[in-house]
Parts: C-alpha cells; sequence; structure tokens
C-alpha cells in the first residue's frame, strides 16, 4: 500500500493474542494507516483516526462484512452489523428496539436477581474459576432466555458463540472448526425461526412478530437472530471475566467500588477500554479516500482495532492503568457511530448488577494461581481465572 | 455553540445525561431532550463532554 509504513510482527499469532498491546503501541507510532503484512490487510490503530472512521460510516461501509476473511462476511451477509443505508436503518430499528435501557427497565430486577444467585453460589465456594463459575454464568442465565432459545440448544451455546467469534478472525488453524460450529448456529438460526418455536415476549418471537407484519423479510429473521446472539455470550464473558482479573490484581480499585456503589458504570468502562473485548473489526473503503496523510484507494478492506485505540496515549493519560475513576465514557471498546453495539445496554446491566452485588458482599477478590487466556483471533479474555473470594 | 440532536438515531443509552445532566435528558419515551440548543458559554465544555459520549454519535455540537 502506497504511502503507509509495514508492520511485520503478527497480531494473530497465539503470541501475539496473549501480548498484543506491545504491537498496538509500534504500530500506532508508525502512522494513522499501517500494512500489518502478516494480515495483508492495513490497520488503523490511533484513537482519532478510528473514532472517524467509525464515524463515516457513508465512506467507510459495513455492507461487504465487518469480518477479517471472505467466509465469515459471507455467513454474515443480511445481518444488521453487515448492512448499510437505507437497509441499515430498518434492522437497526427492528434489532434494537427491544435492547434501549428504558425496554430493559422491566428486565433488571429480574438480571440483579441472577446476579445475586451466582455470587451467592459462589461465596460458598473456595478456589473459584471466574471465568465458569461467573463469566459464563451471567451471560448464560440472562441471554437464552431473553433470546427465546429452547433449554434443547443451551449445551451447545458457548462452544456456538466461541465458534462464531473465531471464525470471524483470520484465518488460522482455528478456522475449520470455528465455521464448522458457526454453520451449527446458522443451521440452527434457521430451524428456530422455521419452527416458529420461542416463547412470546422473547427477543426471537419479537421478531418473527416483525416478519408476520412485513417489516423485515421472513428470510432475514435467521441473520437478525445471529445479530442479537453472536455478540451476546463472548463479549459479556470477556467483559466480567476482565473485571474480575482487573479488580484482583488492582484490590486499591475494588475498595473504591465497595465505598461509591456509583462507580460501576466508570468501572464498566474501564475494563471495556483497557481489555476491550472485541479487538476490531473491519470496514471498506466505499471511495478513494485519505486517513491523516495516506491515500486509502476505494476498495480498500481496513482493520479497525478498537483495542488499540482505547489505550492510544495520544488520548488516554496513563492508558495502560486501571482507573475506574477517569473520564473514560467516550472509549470505542463498544464501537461508535450507527453500528455502535446495539446491546451495550444489556452488557451494562450484567457486568454492573455481578460487580455490584459482588462489592456488597467481598471485601476481597485475590488471585488464587495462573489465568489461562483464550485463543481466539478476534475476542479478548480469559480461558480460566483462578480467584479466591473473600466475603465480608 | 449550538447543539444539533439527531432523535431518530437516539436510542435512550442515557451516557450524555450522565455525562452532563445540565444539558442533555431523556424523555419518557427516553429519547434526548436538549434543555438548551444554543449553548450559554460556562456550559461549552459541559456540552461537548456529553455529546462525546453519545455511542451512537446522534450529538453534534457546533461553534
Amino acid at each position: 500500500m502506497v504511502g503507509a509504513p509495514t508492520y511485520d510482527l503478527d497480531l494473530f499469532d497465539e503470541a501475539g493474542i496473549i501480548d498484543p498491546y506491545g504491537h498496538y503501541r509500534a504500530i500506532r507510532d508508525l502512522g494513522p494507516v499501517v500494512w500489518l503484512s502478516p494480515l495483508g490487510m492495513p490497520v488503523v490503530a490511533r484513537y482519532d483516526d478510528v473514532r472517524a472512521v467509525l464515524a463515516d460510516h457513508e465512506t467507510f461501509v459495513s455492507g461487504q462484512g465487518v469480518l477479517m476473511n471472505d467466509i465469515a462476511n459471507d455467513l454474515t451477509r443480511g445481518t444488521t452489523l453487515a448492512s448499510d443505508h437505507p437497509e441499515h436503518d430498518k434492522l437497526r430499528q427492528v434489532v434494537a428496539h427491544r435492547l434501549t435501557p428504558r425496554a430493559l427497565r422491566s428486565e433488571k430486577s429480574a438480571i440483579e436477581a441472577k446476579a445475586e444467585a451466582i455470587v451467592q453460589r459462589v461465596l460458598d465456594l473456595d478456589v473459584i474459576d471466574g471465568v465458569t463459575d461467573i463469566a459464563h454464568a451471567m451471560p448464560m442465565a440472562v441471554v437464552p432466555d431473553f433470546l427465546g432459545f429452547p433449554d434443547d440448544c443451551r449445551p451447545h451455546l458457548l462452544r456456538w458463540a466461541k465458534g462464531a467469534t473465531e471464525a470471524g478472525a483470520p484465518v488460522s488453524e482455528r478456522t475449520a472448526a470455528a465455521v464448522a460450529a458457526a454453520t451449527e448456529l446458522g443451521g440452527y438460526a434457521h430451524h428456530l425461526v422455521e419452527s416458529r418455536g420461542m416463547p412470546a415476549g422473547s427477543l426471537g418471537a419479537d421478531l418473527i412478530a416483525a416478519a408476520d407484519r412485513g417489516e423485515v423479510r421472513a428470510e432475514q429473521c435467521p441473520a437478525l437472530l445471529l445479530d442479537y446472539f453472536g455478540p451476546s455470550l463472548e463479549t459479556t464473558i470477556s467483559a466480567l471475566g476482565s473485571a474480575l482479573g482487573l479488580f484482583a490484581r488492582h484490590p486499591e480499585q475494588w475498595d473504591l467500588l465497595r465505598a461509591d456503589p456509583t462507580l460501576v458504570a466508570g468501572a464498566f468502562n474501564e475494563v471495556v477500554r483497557l481489555e476491550s473485548p472485541l479487538r476490531g473489526f473491519t470496514r471498506v473503503a466505499a471511495r478513494d479516500t485519505t486517513i491523516g496523510d495516506v491515500f486509502v484507494p476505494g476498495g480498500t478492506r481496513l482493520f479497525v482495532i478498537f483495542a488499540s485505540a482505547n489505550r492510544d496515549e495520544r488520548r488516554w493519560e496513563r492508558p495502560d492503568e486501571f482507573d475506574i475513576t477517569r473520564e473514560n465514557a467516550d472509549h470505542v471498546g463498544l464501537g461508535y457511530g450507527v453500528h455502535g453495539c446495539a446491546g451495550q445496554g444489556l452488557a451494562r446491566l450484567e457486568v454492573g448488577a455481578v460487580l455490584t452485588q459482588l462489592a456488597r458482599v467481598v471485601t476481597r477478590i485475590e488471585p488464587a494461581g495462573e489465568p489461562v487466556r483464550l485463543i481466539n483471533g478476534l475476542v479478548r479474555a480469559y480461558e480460566s481465572l483462578p480467584l479466591r473470594l473473600h466475603a465480608a | 455553540m449550538n447543539i444539533i440532536a439527531d432523535r431518530a438515531r437516539c436510542e435512550g443509552h442515557g451516557l450524555c445525561e450522565d455525562t452532563a445532566p445540565e444539558i442533555y435528558e431523556l424523555d419518557d419515551d427516553a429519547i434526548v431532550v436538549l434543555r438548551y440548543e444554543s449553548v450559554p458559554p460556562e456550559l461549552e465544555r459541559k456540552a461537548e463532554a456529553g455529546a462525546r459520549v453519545c455511542p451512537v454519535a446522534a450529538l453534534r455540537v457546533t461553534s
């Protein structure tokens, strides 16, 4: 790519997945657009440029897919995620209206009750796994019911969710298995839509009703169901695990949250800023354009690195420091602009409920062994996080 | 400074109100309502801050 510096180290091998932040910094220092040679794609890594690209959805489009390989972009055709105006606005309205904070008001106490039950259970254990005992438990308690997924699919959901996210990453030795899982998930979504078996009141049933009213085409429903499901587990699991890991390593921040529970909003933002669950998505330049002083030809696909923007020293003071009191609501871990995460209200509720309940009853979250990173090209998360919770 | 609110794009995430309740509030439909369209100088920083945090970029300030 003419005019762009090159970076030759791999962000997507195991080392790059486990420890990406030094890479991101080096890439940011090279320029506003950097050719990532192992990926064969240019990347945008600085905060101002990432935000500007996401805001300019007419130049940097999503309709050709936002994932990192062609198979995944084929599989996500027809989703809100991978659409542009005018189709996008229509689909977003159908998908987002049950996820706004106002729509979720009626879910709030049920979600809080689920958090209380999960926390109560782990208090009775000695060493827990922050991932399986808390980070998995909360979204699994909320999301399948909310979507209207029946009980028979529950054993498969985590495997499908992991597969769906890995399928969106650059092709690797993990891709074949991931695509197989993602394809199963796609088949299941079709089956759910055709059987019309999702309980009244669920988001899934809502979608069918919208199709019955002619607001969307029936053939679009499986893709829209995946719009809901695809990002709803792995991302929230990531944020919960990362929150526990960060508070375990920074007990003074846990003390701050315990003393002032209103800091939970800032805590959620800071977790998503520092350990952004989705490393980034792609966009395609719809026309010749520039980013900074770099010419970007029309048709170029770029990897837009949210996780890098969120630690850009050009925007953040002490960028690598976990500080739940800082001004951080303008991070880009949930994207930004018309495609900004539609499910963030639900994510805030789930993570907020767990942290709030833990803060009431746990004086200290203590590391109890070596954590293990999830090896996934797109999602930053723990696979396992041994902890000991000290009860009040 | 003026504020332009795209009420059709607003989804009621409420970050604007959390950041700058002097300027932004959500109505009964949880859509943003501006207390000021033309911002007094002493509130300009807050107006910018509130617009900045809108996750769906529904708010814009113009000088």
